[in-house]
């Protein structure tokens, strides 16, 4: 046996992934314990039986014109190929639908809105965009807000409940910076965006754009938007368990207890 | 789209366009299907380009990492809808099979069976281990990177790519687990 908690020592040392310290303390473990210097063979011979036995593709020319194509085109009219499939019949509805709409109505603000908030969510997503504080734990996530906003987000934790807190980041949305917490629930994220209640209390109502699923809401205190692509049951699960902790907050006159 | 426009996402996409399908078959396990959340994949792309800043610098790897995440979260959500029909593909008995001509000489032969039981390994991996594997080792991202295309933090790939590499070997001794 390896000795406990090595292996992915051991891993990321080959991947080169180790910081210089660590890298130092493995090597000189695995030059004295015969044990985790095989393990570390056995991984390099792994590394060479992929590199042999497992091959990457190459895009086919055809995909690769079609996707040349379409950004030459813009992006309302990308090529669908077999249509018959009904997975391209829905995606190219969905987008001609939207383009349709897009172009034949002017957008309310509401819309204009979710929107840009739906286009937070995905600049979120690429790489080193989702977080400006990264952390699971809500105290802090919450004080990283201070001096950063006007407000002081009311931040929770529903690791117990599956839908664990990753951590926080400013964003500009409406012309305001509003604060953006982000929940993970299995492969999927959640971005949760709230600033200051300019309007009277709203009931969380839900909207779907390209796979992606919007519900707002309004408290006493915030205005909330819930982001994500997880599946619509599954978000209002979240918005419910959101909205509970919120109101678990206030006592009946609707004041805050503490937090 | 504007010919600057246009420049920024070919420039952005195209050099990425055989990771993605390299991604996209090892998350589908079918060449159709890869092509089709490829093209799936590069239209949410074309769409949200504009959203789309690359480090300056490091715009390569930015923009890498940003089309393989899409890649990755349209395969998800189409292998969500066809999971009935995902799983009656999982494994064809006589499609992967070990049977080799007879006359292969008897290394050739060996070496044969190793790699088809890798690969046949790495395609029974569940997608989360399965994807960090192809990300790592056949696309060469650090963990960050893997990071940000899978959603979860360094740690967990971390972890996650050792307990993938593990099975493998374990396959590969002849081990099945469970």
């Amino acid at each position: 046996m390896t000795h406990p908690g090595i292996e992915a020592q051991v891993d990321a040392f080959l991947d080169g992934e180790l910081g210089e310290v660590d890298a130092r303390e493995l090597e000189t473990h695995l030059a004295q314990c015969p044990e985790c210097a095989r393990f570390r063979d056995g991984r390099l011979e792994l590394r060479s039986a992929i590199a042999a036995g497992i091959p990457t593709f190459q895009a086919p020319v055809a995909l690769r014109e079609r996707v040349r194509a379409a950004g030459a085109r813009g992006p309302l009219r990308f090529p669908v190929r077999r249509l018959w499939r009904p997975l391209a019949v829905a995606a190219s509805l969905a987008v001609v639908a939207f383009g349709t709409w897009n172009l034949a109505l002017r957008h309310s603000a509401s819309e204009t809105l979710a929107d840009g908030l739906l286009a937070s969510h995905i600049r979120s997503l690429m790489p080193g965009h989702l977080t400006d504080v990264l952390s699971s734990d809500q105290h802090t996530v919450k004080p990283w807000f201070n001096g950063r906003l006007d407000f002081s987000p009311p931040v929770y934790d529903f690791a117990g409940r599956g839908y664990p807190l990753l951590g926080g980041r400013l964003d500009y949305v409406d012309g305001r910076a509003v604060a953006a917490l982000v929940y993970g629930r299995r492969q999927h994220l959640i971005n949760v965006f709230l600033w200051p209640a300019t309007r009277g209390a709203a009931a969380p109502a839900a909207r779907s754009r390209h796979g992606y699923h919007l519900l707002h809401w309004i408290t006493a205190d915030y205005s909330y938007w819930v982001v994500s692509d997880l599946g619509l049951a599954e978000l209002q699960e979240f918005t419910r368990l959101v909205r509970q902790a919120d109101s678990a907050i206030y006592d009946s006159s609707g004041r805050p207890i503490s937090q | 789209m504007e010919s600057s426009e246009l420049a920024r996402f070919e420039a952005a996409v195209l050099p990425h366009l055989d990771a993605a399908y390299t991604l996209a078959r090892y998350l589908t396990r079918n060449a159709s299907d890869a092509e089709d959340v490829v093209q799936d994949a590069c239209l949410r792309a074309l769409k949200y380009f504009e959203g789309f800043r690359g480090e300056p610098g490091a715009s390569g790897t930015g923009a890498r990492a940003w089309l393989l995440a899409i890649v990755r979260n349209t395969a998800y959500s189409s292998r969500r809808r066809q999971r009935a029909d995902a799983l009656a593909t999982e494994f064809d008995e006589t499609q992967h099979s070990d049977a080799v001509a007879e006359d292969n000489p008897e290394g050739v032969l060996l070496q044969k069976a190793a790699k088809e039981t890798l690969r046949r390994a790495l395609d029974r991996l569940a997608p989360e281990f399965r994807e960090v594997i192809v990300l790592r080792e056949l696309q060469g991202l650090s963990y960050k990177e893997i990071s940000d295309v899978t959603g979860v933090p360094v740690g967990t790939v971390m972890s996650r790519l050792s307990r993938a590499r593990t099975r493998l070997q374990q396959a590969l001794r002849g081990e099945e687990e469970r």
